[in-house]
């Protein structure tokens, strides 16, 4: 009896932590959502600004996904696949912009393109990053590719290096069984590492703020929208970002969970 | 790389004294030939390097030494897609994405063949190996025995000048691996492909394999036929592994017509047919070679010697007896129950001359 009251008040004190929890993000969200009202919300919306902040958030996570595949696919292969000199050195190094605050990244990434004689190159082959939407580009790069290349790697060494064999016998070349067998097999890992770099992507504030800065109509991603409408009392306008925002990352974080995607980052 | 030897049937793969370190897994000079239309097999425990020899012939490993030729043809450095050469692994690797059907065309959409042709040569596999009603389900719905026969189907789709089988029955339930054991037999009959399986199961090697290289440590030990495999085995280690369970040291003290008498560690003496005349030799006796019998029984068998049964334990069909002169024998569990053999029986085990095999100590 009276392990068994013992072991019920822990039930209940556990599930009631559960439960504050739940309801804690639950009237967070609420709060942001219903701070305006629909007519005011469908106005903001339709806004310039607002149109302008979505287009180009859009876009840019979608293109620095697109980058973060690019690159991730072949390293991450070569990390899963091969033994070669430093292997272990470069897994390290990796998973640096995992750790790292954005705003640091951001402030290298300044540096590296806005003072070096590289980024002063890249300049005048017409690549500008400093203050540009290019810098967003890059930000989102650098602060969500461990993402994708976490996800693909794990993704990669799943995957039984036998299937290349067969698949090499049955008269393919190393790239043919790669594009026939293994990309296909990760198929799950691709659709989950590309929906939460995008999805980061959309939320990338900090590095983005210090490479590209914060002008409107200009450099303005929804964050960014958010922050220059927030510190100008635009009170409206910056409700709308926020509710885009979270809409994007319930829907991300629905699709992710659904192709299993957190096990891999992690 | 002609040899005069050659003799009725040609050679299709030549190994030449390959080695390939991988760490955990390694082969050291391994030389082997194959002839045509071959079902040989590689026998061995498991960690042998048996794999990576395989592996080797497939082309996925180059050999760190050593050469390796197709029917007269160097192709040590001929990439898998150019070596028409099939694989067949334990765990069937087939192609999670596609269904039956495309995994059996998998090899020929490589080789850029029209559809029509592709559709048809798939059906007409699946058929062979009695699984066209699954063609259109995909691998992860099928069973293990299912899942090898499509491995097999989608390995002879490219019509392979061989067939290299890892461990292909291992992974299956006994009754499957029989029926596919007749698959692999009816397949190689059907096809004329030479066929290189291993295995670390003697039965298997036993019904299947026209020859047998029994393989340990990286290194080829013996190669011969199921006969000389399991009945004359080299040395003590392969005697051991071949399930040889009489082994004794001894010394040949007469010899008279090819019949050696020798005085084996135990003190009893055990005549044997053999080509050593003299010195020390190690003895080896199957335990199925041997009769045990209550009374001295009228034979020409040579060799009749007395013991006390210490052990009995009925494995399968099969009765274990173990005599306190360390003799083991094996015999029936019917002729163990019509004789009436019990514990602390004394018995005659009798056995022949020409089943005692002999080699150098």
């Amino acid at each position: 009896m009276l392990n068994e009251s013992k072991v019920s008040k822990i039930k209940i004190i556990t599930i009631l932590s559960c439960l504050l929890l739940a309801f804690f993000i639950l009237v967070l969200i609420t709060c942001v959502v219903t701070h305006t009202t629909l007519p005011a919300l469908m106005t903001s919306l339709a806004s310039k600004e607002i149109q302008f902040a979505i287009t180009l958030s859009l876009t840019t996570a979608a293109i620095s996904t697109i980058l973060c595949i690019a690159i991730s696919i072949p390293a991450a292969y070569a990390l899963a696949r091969y033994e070669f000199f430093g292997k272990s050195l470069i897994n390290t190094l990796m998973d640096v912009p995992l750790a790292l605050p954005p705003l640091v990244a951001g402030v290298g990434l300044l540096i590296l393109f806005g003072t070096t004689s590289f980024g002063k190159a890249l300049a005048e082959m017409g690549l500008v990053f400093v203050f540009t939407p290019l810098g967003i580009i890059i930000a989102q790069f650098f602060v969500n590719v461990p993402f994708m290349f976490r996800i693909l790697r794990g993704t990669f060494q799943g995957i039984n290096p036998r299937y290349e064999h067969v698949a090499e016998t049955l008269g393919c070349t190393e790239a043919q069984a790669f594009w026939r067998v293994t990309l296909p097999m990760s198929k799950n890992g691709l659709m989950a590492g590309s929906v939460i770099t995008w999805s980061k992507g959309i939320g990338e504030f900090g590095a983005a703020l210090m490479v590209a800065g914060a002008t409107r109509m200009k450099t303005e991603t929804l964050p960014i929208s958010l922050y220059l409408n927030m510190s100008c009392g635009e009170l409206d306008l910056a409700i709308a970002s926020a509710t885009i925002l979270i809409v994007i990352s319930l829907v991300t974080l629905f699709i992710f969970e659904r192709y299993g995607g957190f096990a891999r980052v992690f | 790389m002609y040899s005069e030897d050659q003799g009725a049937s040609k050679k299709m793969i030549r190994i030449e004294s390959i080695s390939k370190d991988l760490g955990e897994f390694f082969l050291r000079d391994v030389t082997l030939d194959i002839k045509e239309g071959e079902y040989f097999v590689i026998l061995g425990p498991t960690g042998a390097g048996k794999t990576i020899l395989l592996e080797s012939i497939a082309g996925i490993y180059r050999p760190d030494r050593g050469r390796i030729f197709l029917s007269d043809c160097d192709i040590t450095d001929v990439p898998p897609r150019e070596r028409n050469i099939g694989m067949v692994y334990q765990d069937y690797i087939l192609f999670p994405f596609l269904t039956v059907a495309e995994n059996i065309g998998f090899g020929l959409k490589s080789r850029k063949i029209g559809k029509g042709e592709i559709t048809g040569k798939v059906d007409e596999l699946a058929k062979l190996l009695g699984v066209s009603h699954l063609s259109h389900r995909y691998p992860a719905t099928l069973s293990g025995g299912e899942q090898q026969k499509v491995a097999i189907a989608r390995a002879i789709a490219i019509e392979p000048r061989v067939l290299l089988l890892d461990e292909p029955l291992s992974a299956l339930d006994s009754r499957t691996r029989d029926y596919l054991r007749e698959e692999l037999k009816r397949v190689k009959e059907e096809f004329g492909i030479t066929m290189i399986h291993v295995t670390h199961d003697q039965t298997e090697a036993l019904v299947l394999a026209d020859r047998i290289a029994v393989m340990m440590n990286g290194r080829i030990m013996q190669v011969g036929t199921p006969n000389d495999i399991f009945n004359k085995p080299r040395n003590k280690d392969l005697a051991d592994f071949a399930g040889v369970e009489n082994i004794w040291s001894g010394i040949v003290r007469n010899n008279e017509n090819g019949i050696v008498a020798i005085e084996v560690e135990t003190g009893d003496t055990i005549f044997a047919v053999s080509e050593y005349p003299d010195g020390a030799v190690k003895v080896f006796l199957r335990p199925e070679e041997i009769i045990l019998s209550e009374h001295k029984e009228d034979s020409s068998a040579r060799n009749v010697i007395k013991g006390r049964i210490n052990e009995l334990q009925d494995i399968g069909p099969l009765t274990h007896i173990k005599l306190d002169i360390g003799l083991i024998a094996h015999i029936t569990k019917q002729s163990r129950e019509s004789i009436g053999l019990q514990r602390g029986d004394e018995v005659y085990a009798t056995f022949k001359a020409t089943s005692v095999h002999v080699v150098r100590e």
